[in-house]
């Protein structure tokens, strides 16, 4: 009985010592950052965009993917050391910028990511007319490499309104806007699943032809009179 | 002393003269092929083919290898054909993932075998070197075959990844401390596929083989061609048609516009020759043109249909797909079935035979009142008849047996002058009038290895007895061509380059065989022919690289709840209950509705068009050149 409460003790002992050898201490120091075309966060899709760190130095070289919350922000748990910050190519609503971003991460380290996008949506004026939300929304070309695909709107019921997660969605193709300085109409009737809540978040993003994502304005929730 | 010296004496002098004895030390090894033996004994040689062609890859296949990156290249996923919109998986639970894709990875059916190009590359060049006691035609027919394996697997890499380094030779290091004469980099997107058009040209008439199917021959090689000239074709001219086109600055990925005219050319001609060579016949052999089809995949004997197969003919190749895919009220076994259940939105694309969109009928036109079928499979009446050969419906039957597909009553509740939706909580389940409530094979919206969906696949499913076991297995091949496809191809080709009454033969054939009357369509349209490909080679690892070299794929699946083709549908039989109404009391209706396990929408974006190069052969070559939104 005695030999077996030893060799118990025994285990535990090499199993709690185990416990702290060889284990490797987690990263402590953050990296935050947002995404920022003239000083402005640039609106995105949840989860949409990806940004690269890479850390040069290291055997095992490879990406550190960073994924990009909808208002632009990021963050990254991270030892300290010197990273470069790569946008991913034809990734994000923006020109591709092969140049990366030194950023040296020591403690907790905030970066501005600039960026410089296709479009940008000036203003967007989102109400409730009746049983539809329409949106009155402003475009501003920002670089005319790459041509207008469409301008969206996107209702759902949580503050997370995109492309992907949406209750109802209309788009306004670039063939129907002849010219892209003029204001653009959105109209999308308001599902009855909404209706009963009350209230309904809505978005309205600009799609650039040949890029993945759109960018978008920030979610407004709107009570439904 | 001395007589010891004397006796060494003597035994030195016998082991000198016993090692004169010639050859004492020269001997075979017995453990260890010589490169002579092998390259000059076809035995050999044909047994070192058998493993290359057991190692093409394929994207779903019946099996579930998965040996991509530097192992032996084999890749072989069954379980993928659950990814996309034609099917979901209603297997075990632990797979479920299956059906809640936020979106396909950007690493998604990345190939990078280059393990097996070089063991085709050393083969190639030791059958050079040493084969010298093979006679000229063996010599010839060896080297052809194995450059077909090797075209082959270029094209399994240009339709994935886009140009890659084209390595024809082996690469042998020669511990300079230089290791750049080894780094290749990627070849552009059409050379990839012109080099695949060269080596067919070149080697097609030295194939032998004639009339194997598990073997290449001229045929097989021309059918390679057709396929890859027709992608080729559609991404010069679909790709160049977007708002943006996916490309890179030296053309890795992307083809010039103007090469779609010379494509298209080459597959129509490579298709002509295999239809015109009378060789292959559509398989026609069932009056029962639902069966008929079925056959036309898995009949082994007297299929003059199938071009190109990789067979399972001994036991211990045996493969399980049966096993994981047959209906579940039929299964053999006591675990397993019920896999890779198709979707509403594939049994909706087969046409009804007077040729009006395949829509299923549930509800009346005013959508005031269901439809009361009498019998459950009178709604699938009158459907083409690839929809009995490739997908098994509530009232289908299978090895002669029924198969009780039915999801619960219609309880006609008259305080609420409404329906209640009763469905049981098990399978085999009696209603409270003594029949039927969920039958033996579901559907069922949670139960895991019962379809939800409704529809249990046929297609590549054995029905011969036992093979859903474990312990027997199924032999049913796995098609990499048929001349079903060389029609399709054909008929594509001929509608790109202008020659509609052309193409019309083609399809119309086809299309025959499925129940249609002769020359069913007069005017032919490219949504058309896209729809003739999804219901004629449903399974056959088609639809995802065919919708990408359309184009398509990013906008059919956009990731949105409310877009219909992005989500998978199901549809569930009920059994009217309304006592005092006979005309409808004891009818079946059915409901339309998103698959109850079914998650997140298809999402393809962009960047999923080529699929992204692994950072670590990026960092081994520097010459290799990113993909777009990599």
């Amino acid at each position: 009985m005695q030999r077996i409460i030893i060799s118990f003790l025994a285990i535990a002992f090499i199993a709690a010592a185990g416990c702290k050898k060889d284990n490797y201490e987690e990263p402590k120091a953050t990296l935050t950052g947002q995404i920022v075309y003239d000083k402005q966060p640039v609106g995105l899709r949840s989860n949409g965009v990806q940004l690269e760190l890479w850390q040069h130095g290291s055997a095992l070289f490879t990406k550190i993917p960073v994924y990009v919350a909808q208002d632009g922000t990021f963050s990254a748990s991270l030892f300290n050391g010197s990273y470069k910050l790569v946008l991913l190519r034809g990734n994000g609503p923006w020109v591709n910028n092969s140049d990366s971003l030194d950023v040296t991460v020591n403690g907790n380290t905030s970066v501005e990511v600039p960026v410089v996008p296709f479009f940008i949506i000036k203003g967007a004026n989102i109400g409730q007319s009746g049983t539809n939300i329409t949106a009155t929304v402003t475009l501003q070309q920002v670089n005319n490499s790459l041509p207008l695909d469409a301008v969206s709107i996107y209702l759902g019921s949580t503050t997370v309104v995109d492309q992907v997660n949406s209750v109802a969605a209309t788009s306004i193709a670039a063939t129907d806007i002849p010219n892209v300085t003029q204001p653009v109409n959105l109209t999308v009737a308001i599902p009855p699943s909404l209706i009963a809540k009350g209230y309904v978040y809505a978005r309205v993003g600009v799609k650039t032809a040949g890029i993945a994502e759109s960018l978008y304005t920030m979610p407004q929730k709107i009570e439904l009179k | 002393m001395q007589k010891t010296y004397k006796y060494i004496l003597l035994g030195l002098c016998l082991l000198t003269t016993g090692a004169c004895k010639k050859d004492w030390l020269e001997r075979q090894p017995r453990t260890i092929l010589l490169e002579e033996q092998v390259w000059n004994d076809p035995k050999q040689i044909v047994a070192l083919l058998a493993n290359f062609y057991d190692r093409l890859p394929v994207q779903t296949g019946l099996q579930d290898i998965n040996n991509n990156g530097d192992l032996d290249g084999r890749i072989a996923q069954w379980r993928d054909m659950a990814n996309f919109d034609d099917a979901m998986w209603s297997g075990q639970s632990n797979e479920d993932g299956r059906n809640n894709i936020p979106a396909y990875g950007f690493d998604n059916w990345r190939l990078w075998n280059y393990s097996f190009i070089r063991d085709i590359n050393l083969s190639l060049e030791n059958i050079a070197q040493y084969g010298a006691r093979l006679t000229d035609d063996q010599k010839k027919q060896f080297t052809a075959e194995l450059r077909f394996l090797r075209a082959y697997d270029y094209f399994e890499l240009v339709k994935r990844m886009g140009g890659v380094p084209l390595v024809t030779k082996q690469l042998v290091y020669d511990y300079s401390g230089n290791a750049s004469p080894l780094q290749v980099p990627r070849a552009k997107e059409e050379a990839v596929y012109d080099f695949i058009a060269s080596e067919v040209d070149a080697i097609k008439n030295d194939m032998g083989n004639d009339g194997s199917v598990s073997r290449a021959n001229k045929y097989t090689a021309l059918a390679l061609k057709s396929r890859a000239m027709l992608y080729a074709a559609s991404i010069a001219k679909y790709n160049n048609l977007m708002p943006a086109p996916i490309s890179t600055p030296g053309g890795e990925v992307g083809i010039p516009a103007s090469r779609a005219t010379e494509y298209y050319t080459k597959a129509l001609e490579a298709s002509k020759e295999i239809i015109n060579s009378g060789v292959y016949t559509l398989y026609k052999v069932n009056p029962n043109t639902g069966e008929n089809f079925y056959e036309a995949i898995t009949k082994k004997s007297g299929n003059k249909e199938a071009i190109f197969v990789k067979d399972f003919l001994t036991p211990q190749k045996r493969h399980w797909f049966s096993y994981d895919n047959i209906v579940r009220g039929i299964r053999e076994d006591n675990l397993g079935s019920s896999s890779i259940t198709p979707s509403l939105n594939l049994v909706e694309s087969y046409e009804y035979l007077d040729g009006t969109a395949g829509a299923l009928k549930t509800r009346t036109a005013d959508n005031s009142d269901f439809i009361y079928y009498t019998n459950i499979g009178d709604i699938f009446a009158n459907k083409d008849a690839r929809l009995y050969g490739t997908v098994i419906y509530p009232g289908a039957t299978f090895k002669g047996l029924p198969v009780g597909i039915q999801a619960g009553v219609m309880a006609w509740n008259a305080t609420r002058n409404a329906y209640d939706v009763v469905e049981g909580s098990d399978l085999n389940t009696t209603y409270t009038d003594g029949k039927t409530l969920t039958g033996s094979s579901g559907p069922h919206r949670s139960i895991q290895e019962v379809s939800n969906t409704g529809f249990y696949l046929r297609k590549y499913i054995d029905a011969g007895a036992r093979t859903s076991t474990r312990g027997i297995q199924s032999d049913i091949w796995w098609i990499w061509f048929r001349l079903g496809e060389v029609y399709l191809n054909a008929g594509e080709a001929a509608f790109e380059l202008g020659l509609t009454g052309e193409a019309l033969t083609y399809i119309n054939a086809i299309r025959e065989r499925a129940g249609f009357g002769a020359n069913s369509l007069s005017t032919l349209t490219l949504a058309r022919i896209q729809n003739e490909r999804r219901v004629e080679l449903a399974f056959e690892d088609h639809r995802l690289w065919d919708l990408k070299r359309w184009r398509i794929a990013d906008k059919l699946w956009n990731g949105n709840v409310s877009n219909p083709n992005a989500m998978v549908y199901a549809l569930y039989p009920y059994r009217v209950v309304r006592a005092g109404d006979a005309a409808r009391n004891g009818k079946y209706v059915f409901v339309k509705m998103i698959a109850p396990r079914f998650r997140a929408p298809r999402f393809f974006q962009l960047g999923n068009y080529y699929s992204s190069i692994d950072q670590a052969v990026i960092n081994n070559n520097p010459l290799i050149v990113k993909n777009p939104f990599q």
